[in-house]
């Protein structure tokens, strides 16, 4: 093990970290958009709303992430009719397309998780809102969301975890966020152990303040799950 | 926690068993609050309700008694549209609730009706129903804020001495999990009352409690009966029915078996169908 090769490795990898940072935070705030759009047309009752949805979650859930960062970045850039558009300057960056294609595939999961919260609110305490003459809209926003939002945190922590990891196939599209300043370097080095032990090391800090922000998130919004001691 | 846990509770403090009186029966003068007639209930192809009508004047207190199954709840719970009833009319305070027919569905024409007709009647369930993500408080304090729109200090205000009202000030600050059943009972009678309802309706509010914290739920109860409230309850309580009621009203398989007032129904009914019930209760208490 070359420990000096892994030390001199640091600075341009942490480098790239600001990179990675960015591309997990625009995934995550698009796809969260995109998530509760999601959940709130599939439980809206409306046939074509839920049909469309359903197969939204369907196809990103069900193909590999690789494939839809190559379809979006490689494939969309066949199609005349996109080239031509308004939305190319965009689409014609890797960095969008890892971003659309991040964010696509999180919002289909985080939709599902949201649903599922959705779904656990007793109803019970829905009909006691109804009772009391909420509207449609503020029992939704008073009672069902901020019940459902505590309940998905820890199924959403995973999936920041995984939106972390997952941004390493930015690198496929030349993006030079972590995985791919760290294969770079691989290229030039050949020290293929050493590099990615240190790209590791550093998505695992990434995880390890990540986790503990979800985790301080869940602690500050249930106050009501510690009182029950 | 633990100076929550030794203040006294006013109202557990007193007596179960009450001085024997009854509530005044119902005067034919008053003005109608709650109307309800010819409400017909299917749940698939069960029938619950048969073309039941319901009555209940200003300061009436009525209880529907019943067997399980007889449609009691979802009589009650036909009055503020948590069900649709698929026949009949709903009449509150002299507002009839708008239906319409879609899709061979019966349902309520303008959920902006239904709404503000709900903040007239607050609804009292067997679970309790708080919200689980707020204190007592917040709880008490939410419809009248985000509903009615009363500014948060004057909620507050009435909040606070609703829950002294029902003996839980002491618990404002605690959230729904730290209560025991009748002192969340006794909050989600607050909550109710803190909308200042026109109406109570109550379904089974002791149904789900351990039998020593019953008592203290049923004397918020009677305290608000004796106030003149009127309320509308379904109740397992023969006793505590005979006592707060002005009309006591016995359902058996979706229809009226026989109604009138509390003491001829449950000392001297004329239905068969009463009789054998009240002895089953008799004999299982």
């Amino acid at each position: 093990m070359n420990w000096t090769l892994m030390w001199d490795s640091l600075p341009r990898l942490l480098a790239a970290l600001p990179l990675t940072l960015q591309l997990v935070a625009m995934a995550l705030a698009f796809g969260a958009v995109l998530a509760f759009a999601t959940a709130l047309l599939r439980l809206s009752g409306n046939r074509v709303a839920v049909a469309l949805t359903s197969a939204y979650t369907f196809i990103f859930r069900g193909t590999p992430l690789l494939v839809q960062i190559f379809l979006i970045y490689y494939g969309l850039s066949q199609i005349d009719l996109i080239r031509d558009s308004v939305l190319w300057p965009v689409l014609s960056q890797p960095m969008w397309c890892a971003i659309l294609a991040l964010a696509l595939n999180t919002g289909a999961y985080t939709s599902e998780i949201l649903r599922g919260a959705i779904e656990t609110v007793p109803q019970g305490q829905v009909e006691a809102a109804r009772a009391c003459g909420m509207s449609r809209v503020r029992l939704f926003r008073r009672i069902v969301l901020p019940m459902a939002i505590r309940q998905m945190l820890p199924a959403y922590g995973n999936e920041v975890i995984l939106m972390v990891k997952a941004s390493s196939l930015a690198s496929t599209i030349t993006m030079m966020e972590i995985t791919g300043v760290a294969r770079r370097m691989i290229a030039q080095t050949f020290a293929v152990f050493e590099i990615f032990i240190v790209a590791g090391i550093l998505y695992l800090l990434i995880n390890f303040v990540a986790t503990r922000l979800i985790k301080h998130a869940e602690w500050r919004m249930t106050p009501y799950l510690r009182a029950r001691a | 926690m633990d100076q929550h846990r030794i203040a006294i509770d006013p109202i557990a403090s007193v007596d179960r068993d009450g001085p024997a009186h009854r509530h005044p029966p119902s005067n034919p003068a008053a003005t109608v609050a709650v109307q309800a007639d010819g409400i017909h209930k299917r749940f698939g192809s069960l029938e619950v309700l048969k073309g039941v009508s319901l009555t209940a004047r200003e300061g009436d207190v009525v209880t529907l008694i019943g067997s399980s199954g007889s449609g009691k709840s979802t009589l009650l719970r036909c009055i503020n549209m948590l069900e649709v009833p698929d026949e009949g009319r709903v009449t509150i305070c002299g507002e009839t609730i708008a239906m319409k027919t879609a899709r061979g569905r019966t349902l309520p024409a303008n959920s902006r009706q239904v709404d503000r007709i709900r903040t007239s009647l607050g609804m009292v369930f067997q679970s309790f129903n708080l919200w689980s993500h707020m204190t007592i408080l917040e709880n008490v304090i939410e419809a009248p804020v985000h509903v009615l729109g009363v500014p948060k200090g004057e909620a507050i205000d009435l909040a606070r001495s609703l829950l002294d009202k029902v003996g839980i000030l002491g618990k404002a600050d605690c959230y729904p999990i730290q209560l025991s059943g009748g002192q969340q009972q006794r909050a989600a009678i607050a909550r109710a009352l803190a909308m200042q309802p026109k109406v109570m309706l109550f379904d089974e509010p002791t149904s789900a409690l351990d039998p020593e914290l019953v008592g203290e739920v049923l004397r918020v109860i009677r305290q608000l009966a004796d106030e003149g409230r009127t309320m509308i309850l379904v109740t397992h309580e023969m006793d505590f029915a005979r006592e707060v009621s002005s009309k006591v009203v016995f359902l058996h398989q979706g229809r009226i078996e026989e109604e009138g007032a509390p003491d001829r129904v449950l000392t001297s009914p004329e239905s068969d169908r009463v009789r054998q019930f009240l002895s089953r209760r008799l004999s299982a208490a």
